[in-house]
């Protein structure tokens, strides 16, 4: 934490200084770039849209908690307790694609073409106008969906691997990518080539995709609830640790036999949440005492204080397209909106 | 850091139809002013009116942490994950498990996983038995002995269909499993709540307090039962490091058998009484201040478990002594 010794004050961060903080009466359960917004969703079943030049505006979206979100730059799609999958427009206009009833929709994933929600052990798949979902079978409950960046394979992980579905030319073909343990939390790397996971287990597991050699990457002291891929290498930058651990997935076999970039260091606490500083080598790191730290994925470069703490884990980070404001978000309904840089207000 | 109160959490078991729908009936409809969420797996015909009561499947997963008998609930993962981010907080959730289930991977749940250890609490396990058929289920299935062997509360039920003799051998049949567990006879689950919830049955201070009900020197196994308890006492103080050997040993290589265990330590080298409880292999234990005074220095063990004759406890337990 950032004190002034002589009048033992906390300083305000520049962040701080330059941004606008919300109390809202829920925690942050996770937010999404839209547009040149920033929607952030809550415990109490609202969105609050983040603009450039306007004040943010709440929408209720779902009647309990909104577990997941995802974003396709067009539309900001929902899944929540009260069973309901819904699309949301960029001025707040609800439509509900499916509702699951007293089921709850546990993950959701979108891309331009098609967008994707999970509820029990079924994944349901819609391709663009099309308003009958492909439902894909798991024998246990799905808990992570994601899309590749050309948005033709789905990836969806369960207890004991993933499931990579490809379009073909007629229909979508199954991968299994087997790996001992449950599985959550899912992506692809940005190129395509490696598949990711984060486990029960304190670890992260990869897949190299062309010939499914695994990559574990273990030794982290709490469950991995935050990923991002950032800068060119790419890294693969994770929560878990008291430090965003950041593992190179450059040359032919990623982080195989090759020690993670340690950044950002927390004190003696874990990192919740981590997001990239797009387009750089940089990556913010939230902690469990609401602070937020930034550093370039470089372990000989001064890291900075971002967000002083709040009291409660981070659970929220997200950027800006024209990366010119941040959003951080806690556990207990904090916000501060901020612009990223000095004289950009 | 902010400490956010943990929400205890119930866990109902019980074999189908023992009066666990009705139970959970009462616990939702009964005006307490509480909130409560409901974790159900099986639909009963009796609907549950109210509005927080969540779907769940029994999902166990073996966790790759190096300890052979440890499974958790996934779903339980999930949803009490899901619960912890509501705007309003929870006065207290109760999870049902099927008939046939075993409660090891739900107690587990609650030392494996830290983010549920960090936001909910194990309040108890509550097992409903039917005193007609628990006698024959006990016989005929081990998850029947599980569900009893890990309770701290059973709710002797439709005790209003059995004649004082029949009940008598019942109970005697529960407390030879599980000297711990606390009998309440009802009939439709009549008991007031606050002797089912709110308990704090996992705490290691209520270790303390609750003295179990042994039954004297009765350790002969003239029948079928297959879950039994052995208890210990000590009034020659332990040696620290000779038990912490031969008890980490004893969940390495027996843990599997040993359901549940508990005990109060008086240690030659320490002025505090040290406290653990555990579930099979997984174990919680913690200096818990010094001996009141004009209280005896003594040590108590129970295991609860299968088997346990095999293990060498007596000689073990000895061989503890300084």
């Amino acid at each position: 934490m950032n004190i002034d010794l002589q009048t033992k004050n906390i300083v305000k961060t520049k962040l701080e200084q330059r941004g606008n903080e919300y109390k809202i009466k829920a925690p942050v359960t996770g937010s999404v770039v839209l547009n040149n917004a920033v929607v952030a969703s809550f415990g109490d079943g609202s969105l609050r849209f983040f603009g450039l030049n306007q004040e943010p505006f709440e929408v209720k979206a779902h009647k309990g908690v909104i577990l997941t979100m995802s974003s396709n730059g067009q539309f900001v799609y929902t899944g929540g307790d009260d069973g309901k999958f819904l699309k949301i427009s960029c001025d707040g206009q609800i439509n509900e694609i499916y509702n699951f009833g007293s089921q709850w929709v546990d993950c959701v994933a979108s891309t331009e073409n098609y967008f994707a929600c999970s509820s029990g052990k079924k994944a349901y798949l819609w391709v663009k106008d099309d308003s009958k979902p492909l439902i894909m079978d798991n024998s246990s409950t799905v808990g992570g969906l994601s899309f590749d960046l050309d948005g033709n394979k789905l990836a969806v992980s369960s207890y004991g691997g993933v499931t990579v579905w490809q379009r073909g030319d007629r229909r979508w073909k199954s991968s299994r990518f087997v790996w001992k343990g449950s599985h959550g939390k899912v992506t692809f790397s940005p190129d395509g080539k490696y598949l990711v996971s984060a486990m029960q287990e304190n670890e992260v597991h990869g897949w190299r995709i062309r010939d499914k050699i695994d990559l574990a990457m273990a030794g982290y002291p709490a469950k991995i609830k935050s990923f991002t891929w950032a800068g060119n290498t790419p890294f693969l930058v994770t929560s878990g640790a008291s430090e965003a651990i950041c593992w190179p997935f450059d040359g032919k076999e990623g982080p195989l036999g090759r020690k993670p970039t340690c950044v950002a260091n927390g004190g003696k606490q874990n990192a919740t949440f981590v997001e990239n500083l797009p387009q750089e080598n940089a990556v913010f790191a939230g902690f469990q005492d609401g602070s937020v730290v930034l550093s370039e994925i470089d372990e000989t470069k001064k890291s900075y204080l971002v967000r002083n703490a709040t009291g409660s884990e981070v659970t929220a980070i997200s950027i800006s397209n024209d990366k010119s404001h941040i959003l951080i978000g806690d556990a207990m309904g904090n916000i501060l909106w901020s612009p990223l840089w000095a004289g950009d207000n | 850091m902010q400490t956010v109160e943990q929400v205890p959490v119930t866990v109902l078991t019980g074999f189908l139809g023992a009066g666990k729908t009705t139970l959970l009936n009462r616990i939702l409809t009964e005006n307490h002013g509480r909130k409560y969420a409901v974790i159900v797996n099986e639909f009963g015909e009796q609907g549950i009116d109210n509005d927080l009561v969540v779907d769940a499947d029994e999902e166990v997963f073996e966790m790759n942490n190096g300890c052979i008998c440890c499974t958790v609930r996934g779903d339980l993962i999930r949803i009490l994950g899901g619960l912890m981010k509501r705007a309003d907080q929870l006065d207290a959730i109760i999870v049902e498990t099927t008939g046939l289930a075993d409660p090891a991977p739900v107690a587990q749940t609650f030392f494996v996983d830290q983010d549920v250890a960090d936001k909910t609490k194990l309040d108890a396990i509550v097992t409903v038995a039917d005193a007609v058929h628990l006698n024959s289920q006990l016989g005929k299935h081990h998850e029947a002995e599980e569900q009893i062997a890990f309770a701290d509360v059973v709710l002797l039920n439709k005790v209003d269909l059995v004649d004082e003799k029949g009940l008598e051998n019942v109970k005697a049949r529960i407390k030879k499993i599980n000297p711990y567990a606390k009998i309440i006879k009802t009939t439709r689950c009549a008991a007031p709540l606050d002797e089912i919830l709110g308990l704090n049955a996992f705490s290691l201070k209520r270790v303390l307090e609750v003295e179990p009900d042994f039954l004297e020197s009765d350790h002969d196994h003239d029948h079928d039962d297959d879950v039994t308890s052995i208890s210990f006492v000590s009034e020659t103080p332990l040696n620290m490091n000779k038990f912490q050997t031969w008890f980490g040993n004893l969940l390495q290589t027996h843990g599997q058998d040993i359901l549940r265990s508990k005990g109060i330590l008086n240690f030659a080298e320490k002025d505090e009484r040290y406290v653990f409880q555990g579930v099979h292999m997984l174990m919680d234990a913690s200096p818990m201040g010094p001996w009141p005074k004009n209280a005896e220095r003594n040590s108590r063990v129970v295991f609860i478990g299968r088997n346990l004759e095999n293990m060498g406890l007596q000689e073990g337990f000895e061989g503890c002594k300084s």
